[in-house]
């Protein structure tokens, strides 16, 4: 059975090389990633988006997205909007700092214990927006499977594409989907389309108003896709 | 030495995934605080990427080094987006090849096999800023 991503949230964090605010960023998702919501969370490097390929600029297409940001130049977030999607939460650890009255926080190459501290508490901040967009919330116990964290570098969900209401749409995962539900025995009755459709919900957005024509699209070629596999 | 000469923009890559992209990181900080503090400025390659004025200017015209982590070259690319007169390039890919047996591990805290690594590069790229103000007679 084809082995279909789960929901993840993704991670961007600016990096910025110039400011301590910068290390905290970098220091708080790997901390997520590593630690708090490593089966729940995903990373990709800020300068993929200008130097990836498609892959990766469809990466906040495919997960929801929180940017971390060290200053209010929001560099992760602008950049996740103008080459992927924007993002569902912005962060910025200057505000953060500044709500906690936390001013010396070391330099950008070696962290202070305040800047320690701080970077702890931003990402608390990130677990809990990871929890709410995964609709998870209310844990408080890191939850780990994952013996190795990594990136999302080159790594791409493939897509397919269906007619709606007579325009090409691209569809995140769609082979994937079709595969997994026809190993699963899902033929084509009156449910076919609802089944179809929460799944393709889980990693697309699917606009207000279209369910139906989405419904009726996907089962057509669902139906195409079972009869070139028989 | 001329104390009015331009200082060469360092720009690391962004790496956060792997532990050669913060070896990369930490190669630019090694450089730019321990090495050559009086010839080199950091300059934040996610600024770059958003276009940010005063970064570009930093750059425009002027010699670069990039340290990347990874074949994808993002700071180089960044920085010849952004108009960099020469941008030299480090790879810690290769560097690491130069440095047979190096393992090195975390990207937060790099292990002591990443330190000698981001070191080893670092001392590359100040190879290269020492060439460069050769070449300016600055030596």
């Amino acid at each position: 059975m084809p082995d279909l991503p789960r929901k993840k949230v993704g991670l961007i964090s600016c990096s910025g090389e110039e400011l301590p605010e910068g290390t905290v960023t970098r220091r708080a998702v790997r901390k997520v990633l590593e630690t708090l919501r490593p089966d729940d969370t995903v990373t990709l490097c800020l300068p993929l988006f200008l130097a990836g390929g498609e892959g990766e600029r469809s990466f906040a297409r495919f997960y929801p997205t929180i940017a971390i940001d060290g200053c209010d130049k929001r560099c992760a977030a602008r950049a996740t909007e103008k080459y992927s999607a924007r993002p569902a939460v912005s962060i910025v650890v200057s505000e953060t700092a500044k709500a906690a009255e936390c001013r010396d926080i070391g330099t950008a190459r070696h962290l202070n214990e305040a800047g320690m501290r701080l970077a702890d508490s931003v990402a608390g901040l990130i677990a809990e927006e990871t929890d709410r967009l995964l609709k998870k919330a209310g844990r408080k116990t890191p939850v780990s499977s994952a013996a190795v964290v990594g990136c999302s570098c080159n790594s791409s969900l493939p897509s397919g594409t269906v007619r709606i209401h007579g325009r090409a749409t691209r569809i995140s995962g769609l082979p994937l989907i079709f595969a997994q539900h026809r190993d699963q025995g899902l033929g084509l009755d009156e449910k076919t389309g609802t089944v179809l459709l929460e799944t393709v919900k889980i990693y697309n957005e699917v606009p207000d108003g279209q369910q139906q024509d989405w419904t009726e699209a996907l089962v057509k070629e669902y139906a195409q896709f079972l009869k070139e596999k028989v | 030495m001329s104390g009015t000469r331009r200082k060469i923009s360092v720009v690391p890559c962004s790496g956060i995934g792997k532990s050669l992209g913060a070896a990369a990181r930490e190669a630019a900080f090694i450089l730019d605080e321990d090495l050559r503090p009086d010839a080199t400025k950091i300059v934040a390659l996610s600024l770059l990427v958003m276009g940010d004025e005063q970064a570009k200017r930093e750059v425009a015209g002027g010699e670069a080094v990039a340290i990347d982590g990874c074949k994808l070259e993002c700071a180089a690319k960044g920085l010849a987006c952004s108009g960099a007169g020469r941008v030299h390039k480090v790879a810690v890919f290769d560097v690491i090849r130069r440095h047979r047996g190096l393992k090195p591990e975390g990207v937060c805290d790099l292990n002591e096999d990443g330190l000698k690594l981001a070191r080893a590069t670092a001392g590359e790229a100040a190879k290269i800023v020492d060439d460069v103000n050769a070449e300016d007679g600055h030596a």
